[in-house]
């Protein structure tokens, strides 16, 4: 029967029950009969359950729906199941037998009390209104769900004519010219036009959008960006923003305009962060803007003054994104953009700045990457910046490899942390690594002292097997008024271990009154853990 | 035909009906072998009588099974469940998993279910036309051993309420299927029900006195307006509706309070509006404005189990989980406590912003929480003059607010268990419950003791709704049926099966004529309440609705539910279509169920739900849900 195995578990929980309110040897037929009537209770109960599961609305029984059924089946509530978490059921086995508990912290009243820390207040019930249509027609705001989904997007990017599809009108006409012609020239076929217009609303809109990211209010700018980065609609104008971007970063390159550059790049930003884009079909106008601004050899007009480093971090930042949402493993974007920032960092005459910005690059996509493709060059690369630092070189180079060496500082000793086994040897840092090799063995070493691992032991077995002994000594020490209660609350209702469990431990510091601690309600309880 | 009746009515006479009633005889594997050739009869049968007797499998096998239960063989009833449980119709498994718990004598008292097809007043009904009966009758009179155990069944359990006419064909056997204890049988809706409304309460003369006031209270500047311009206007207007509706019952049937002055300007108030008025038709959709509550689902500790908004649609109301409730202002106009009675008595009452000076300023918030229950609260309703809000809640009582003092003012408890729904008449005074004890009651806002019991659900009464003259109250249930009771009699005149399963709202037309209902089953079904008859199933949303709202002027019907849509359904268009068929009585309607052309447009909502909808006087939609 497929029920068998339930019913059996069924049999042994009867038999821990029964032992954790003092009845030892509970012979099978008993606990088969009572472990049947159970679930026949359980059954009815949770029908019940069900309904008011349905009257709050929600596609989900929760431990309140139950607490509930009881009461209307005149059964007290089992407290403090309220919670709103998964309840992590842990399993015990030990001494021939299995056990479910809920690991359950003890909590001390007084340090609650005098704690200062609370916990942090929920969050209230707040009323916010918005246009779900305006005359029929639903508005393209954050609010309303996306007027083209994702996947239509892609559907119309990779099969363009899908869109003249649902237009049956258009598609009609077009039908008839066709027919029409081809009476008069034969075995000619017209493909199609995807037409890509926009509307005059849609104008205003990418004008004032892409004058204030580039403008120079920072008012504006911002909430534009906000704009960018929330609003549903954009898809139709995605091709003329990217173009924008592109050609944007094309002329400011040239001239050197670091402001722009970074205006640019969070338009980028904003453009990534928006969910209801399909951004896949534009792919190949941002990535190059992207690696533009991260390696191009001058980006500033004063490159010694001018911060130019945060703007290819910026853009580092981006691209890592970039991989990260958009790699597959047909498109390969990753290995690609490694494959040639890497090969950027074999090059002996690249310019610093450049270099800077590949590794840069290559940082920001993760230890495997840094591994990878990193380590093996350190070498070289200090030995360029140690020609540069210790003999001569311009001024714009020296903060330049200054800035290379702060960088490898500061991202590769994790990575080398993790990859490389404790013993810290000065010589093998300094014959792997070269000039940077001592610098990155202090890093590495001071960051292994700094971390010392605390691993919280847990204990299941203890924790499980103690448990009903537990209950039944305290139950004799909080007298004999509680250990009635308890036992008639034992008797009415089916209960597992934990709420005994539970209100022993609340009875404890305040061993006088333990009637009142029992009908704690119980958001308080769950407030105290 | 009244001889007809008698004359089989040995056939299907009632016995006392109770446990014992299943006492048999029988071996068990009689039992699967009488059902195999039942089942075996049926399906060979011919296709005009099939889908009638089909009908039939789901009640004889709950009674065999019973059977098999309380005559201790358990493993034979688990085997027999098994075996045919299965094939029984969607919408009964549900039923079916109830009883399957069921497997040994002992247990058969404790079952809500099993009550139900006990007891001896309710039967499991199934309708068949005479040549069907007759042709059932062959088929059990042929002595042989298996058959006449199901004869005993039918003839100890069912009631088979037998009609003249053409058989019902198959799409129309389906429509009525789905009630917990079967079809409504036929003298059940033969009742008249005065579906008209009532007489509009003749305020003509005070318009013409009261215009002056009314241009200076209302503060909306029409001051360029013509007055005798607006005067005909007006007339017109009252004059549509004063006109006798011939269907509508007599005004003095129920005593209706009295129309107070502040009422009177307030419906002058309201005819002003509807003269603005959007039209919709399916070319002019309505604008929805969508209220989203933030921060109230499971995981927040309080969750939004209802949503109410005012008839003149200025207050928004939510019953929360954690037995309050929260009442926002939606328009500018914040909300303000009345001083208290010391305070009151130094006002002028002559004054002319006398309502003014009552209301303490300070006092003036967006948002007023009213405690009292001890329960999550399931349900609100405004009354029609603004000023009182009654609440219902798990803790089974009903409370009434005051909206002026913000303060309980009084508890009404009577129901047992949680009331799952409230709801104020739309002339005030009585308000109607129902909940959780299979009873839905009638009340006046000034006795602590119900004036109606309307008793006869088989499980949780679920939902209630006002006719709009208040001479009816429906209800909705779990048992899958829906029952129009007459407030004056306390009898149920109509019963409407066909869902398939709980209903979770209702709605009268604004013509009165005809009951819209809707729930867990996805549909929604248009009920035809003069004839009793099912005219129309929408089906289009994929989760279970909550809630239904018919445009004022009744031109557009709003649905929202469980799957964060609200769609729009072209219910002139539906309504016309039902009315130009001729009516026949004798025979049942076709149910139309084509809903592309009815159906206007769908919007859906970021990842809100749908608890709410309602219509402003001139047409625009607010709907609000929780954002889960």
């Amino acid at each position: 029967m497929s029920s068998s195995s339930g019913f059996l578990s069924a049999l042994d929980s009867m038999k821990i029950m029964a032992e954790s309110i003092g009845i030892s040897n509970l012979s099978d037929d008993a606990s088969r009969v009572l472990a049947e009537e159970v679930t026949f209770r359980l059954k009815l109960i949770l029908q019940e359950a069900n309904k008011f599961r349905g009257h709050s609305k929600r596609k989900k029984l929760i431990g309140c729906d139950i607490d509930n059924a009881l009461k209307i089946k005149n059964i007290e509530p089992l407290y403090g199941f309220t919670s709103n978490d998964h309840i992590p059921f842990r399993f015990a086995s030990g001494g021939g037998r299995e056990l479910f508990f809920i690991d359950d912290k003890e909590v001390d009243l007084g340090e609650v009390i005098s704690s200062t820390i609370l916990p942090k207040l929920p969050q209230d019930l707040a009323l916010k209104a918005h246009w779900l249509s305006i005359e029929g027609i639903q508005p393209a705001i954050p609010e309303n769900p996306p007027p083209v989904s994702k996947d239509i997007q892609r559907q119309e990017s990779i099969d363009p004519a899908s869109a003249l599809k649902q237009n049956p009108e258009e598609l009609r006409t077009g039908h008839i010219e066709l027919e029409k012609r081809k009476k008069h020239v034969e075995m000619v076929r017209v493909k199609q036009y995807a037409t890509h217009e926009l509307s005059v609303e849609q104008q205003l809109y990418y004008k004032e959008i892409t004058e204030a990211c580039v403008g120079s209010d920072e008012g504006r700018r911002s909430e534009a960006l906000q704009s960018l980065t929330y609003d549903s609609g954009l898809h139709q104008m995605l091709p003329r923003l990217c173009t924008f971007i592109l050609e944007g970063v094309k002329v400011n390159v040239v001239q050197n305009n670091l402001a722009l550059l970074i205006y640019l790049m969070r338009m980028v930003k904003a453009l990534l962060d928006n969910q209801t884009l399909y951004l896949e079909k534009y792919l190949h106008e941002l990535i190059p803007t992207v690696i533009t601004c991260i390696v191009s050899k001058q980006l500033c007009l004063r490159p010694d003054l001018d911060n130019h480093w945060a703007l290819r971090d910026f853009a580092s930042r981006l691209l890592a994104q970039i991989c990260k949402n958009f790699n597959t493993s047909t498109n390969n974007i990753q290995t690609r953009i490694t494959r040639l920032l890497s090969r950027a960092l074999d090059n002996d005459k690249l310019p610093l700045s450049s270099q800077y910005g590949a590794l840069s690059g290559l940082c920001e996509l993760g230890p495997e990457v840094q591994r990878a493709f990193i380590l093996k060059r350190l070498k070289a690369i200090g030995e360029r910046i140690r020609v540069i630092m210790e003999g001569g070189g311009s001024s714009v180079e020296k903060s330049a490899a200054e800035h290379i060496k702060n960088l490898i500082l500061r991202v590769l000793p994790a990575t080398i942390k993790a990859s490389r086994p404790p013993p810290d040897v000065l010589e093998d840092y300094r014959s792997e690594f070269g000039f940077l090799g001592s610098y990155l063995h202090t890093a590495v070493v001071r960051s292994r002292t700094a971390a010392n691992p605390v691993t919280p032991q847990t204990t299941n077995q203890n924790l499980g097997t103690s448990h009903a002994t537990f209950i039944s000594q305290t139950t004799h020490t909080a007298g004999p008024r509680a250990t009635i209660n308890l036992s008639s609350q034992v008797s009415k209702s089916i209960q597992l271990p934990r709420t005994g469990y539970k209100v022993v431990r609340l009875v404890q510091p305040n061993q006088s009154a333990p009637s009142t601690v029992l009908r704690t309600p119980s958001n308080e309880i769950r407030y105290l853990q | 035909m009244a001889d007809y009746e008698k004359s089989d009515n040995k056939f299907i006479s009632f016995s006392s009906n109770n446990l014992t009633s299943y006492k048999s005889e029988h071996e068990p594997r009689v039992y699967e072998e009488g059902y195999m050739n039942l089942y075996k009869f049926i399906d060979s049968s011919l296709d005009a009588y099939k889908y009638e007797l089909y009908t039939l499998n789901y009640p004889v096998f709950v009674h065999m099974y019973l059977e098999l239960v309380y005559n201790n063989h358990e493993d034979a009833a688990k085997k027999f469940m098994e075996k045919f449980g299965p094939h029984q119709e969607d919408f009964y498994q549900e039923d079916i998993k109830k009883l399957a718990i069921i497997t040994k004598p002992s247990q058969m008292k404790e079952s809500e279910i099993i009550d139900n097809f006990n007891n001896g007043q309710s039967r499991f009904t199934i309708r068949l036309s005479k040549d069907t009966f007759y042709y059932l009758k062959r088929y059990l009179q042929d002595s042989s051993k298996s058959t006449s155990i199901i004869q005993n069944v039918i003839q100890e359990h069912l009631s088979l309420d037998f009609y003249e006419g053409l058989t019902r064909n198959k799409q129309q056997v389906e429509a009525s299927l789905g009630g917990m204890m079967g079809e409504a049988p036929r003298d059940a809706n033969k009742v008249k029900v005065y579906v008209g409304l009532l007489k509009e309460p003749d305020i003509n003369l005070s318009i013409l006195d009261d215009d002056g006031d009314d241009a200076a209270v209302d503060p909306s500047g029409e001051g360029g307006e013509k007055p005798k311009k607006k005067k005909s206007k007006r007339d017109t207007l009252l004059s549509k509706r004063a006109r006798n509706d011939p269907n509508a019952p007599p005004i003095t049937r129920i005593p209706l309070p009295e129309l107070r002055d502040a009422e009177k300007m307030d419906k002058i108030h309201r005819m002003r509006e509807a003269s603005k008025r959007l039209k919709l038709s399916s070319e002019t959709l309505p604008s929805i404005c969508f209220y989203t509550l933030l921060n109230a689902n499971v995981n927040n500790n309080i969750a939004v189990l209802c949503i109410e908004i005012s008839e003149d649609s200025a207050l928004l109301s939510a019953g929360l989980s954690d037995s309050t409730i929260k009442v926002w202002s939606l328009t500018p106009n914040k909300l303000k406590t009345m001083k208290s009675a010391q305070e009151l008595e130094l006002i002028d009452r002559e004054a002319d912003d006398v309502l003014v000076r009552m209301m303490n300023e300070k006092s003036a918030t967006d948002l007023k929480v009213l405690h009292g229950h001890s329960g999550p609260v399931y349900s609100l309703s405004f009354s029609p003059d603004r000023n009182l809000l009654l609440s219902c809640s798990e803790d089974s009582t009903i409370r009434l607010w005051s909206l002026q003092t913000w303060t309980n003012i009084c508890c009404y408890k009577g129901h047992c268990f949680p009331v799952w729904d409230v709801v104020f008449s739309p002339h005030g005074y009585y308000f109607a419950t129902c909940g959780h004890d299979r009873t839905a009651r009638l009340w006046a806002t000034d006795s602590h003791q119900p004036l109606r019991f309307f008793v006869g659900h088989f499980s949780d009464v679920d939902c209630i709704q006002f006719h709009p003259n208040s001479n009816y109250v429906a209800s909705g249930s779990t048992d899958r049926t829906i029952r129009v009771w007459d407030v004056l009699t306390g009898q149920c005149v109509r019963y409407f099966t066909g869902h398939k399963a709980k209903i979770y709202t209702l709605l009268f037309t604004t013509c009165g004529r005809y009951l819209i209902s809707a729930g867990e089953d996805k549909k929604i079904l248009v009920w035809d309440l003069s004839h009793g008859y099912l005219i129309a199933c929408l089906s289009g949303h994929t989760e279970t609705i909550y809630t239904l709202a018919i445009s004022r002027d009744g031109v557009m019907l709003a649905s929202g539910g469980a799957d964060d849509c609200i769609m729009l359904w072209d219910l002139a268009k539906l309504l016309d279509e039902a009315d130009s068929e001729d009516m026949n009585m004798s025979q049942t309607p076709t149910v139309r169920t084509n809903t592309d052309k009815i159906l206007l447009k769908t919007f859906k909502t970021k990842a809100t739900n749908v608890i709410s909808i309602h219509f402003t006087r001139r047409n625009l939609a607010l709907a609000a849900g929780v954002l889960h």
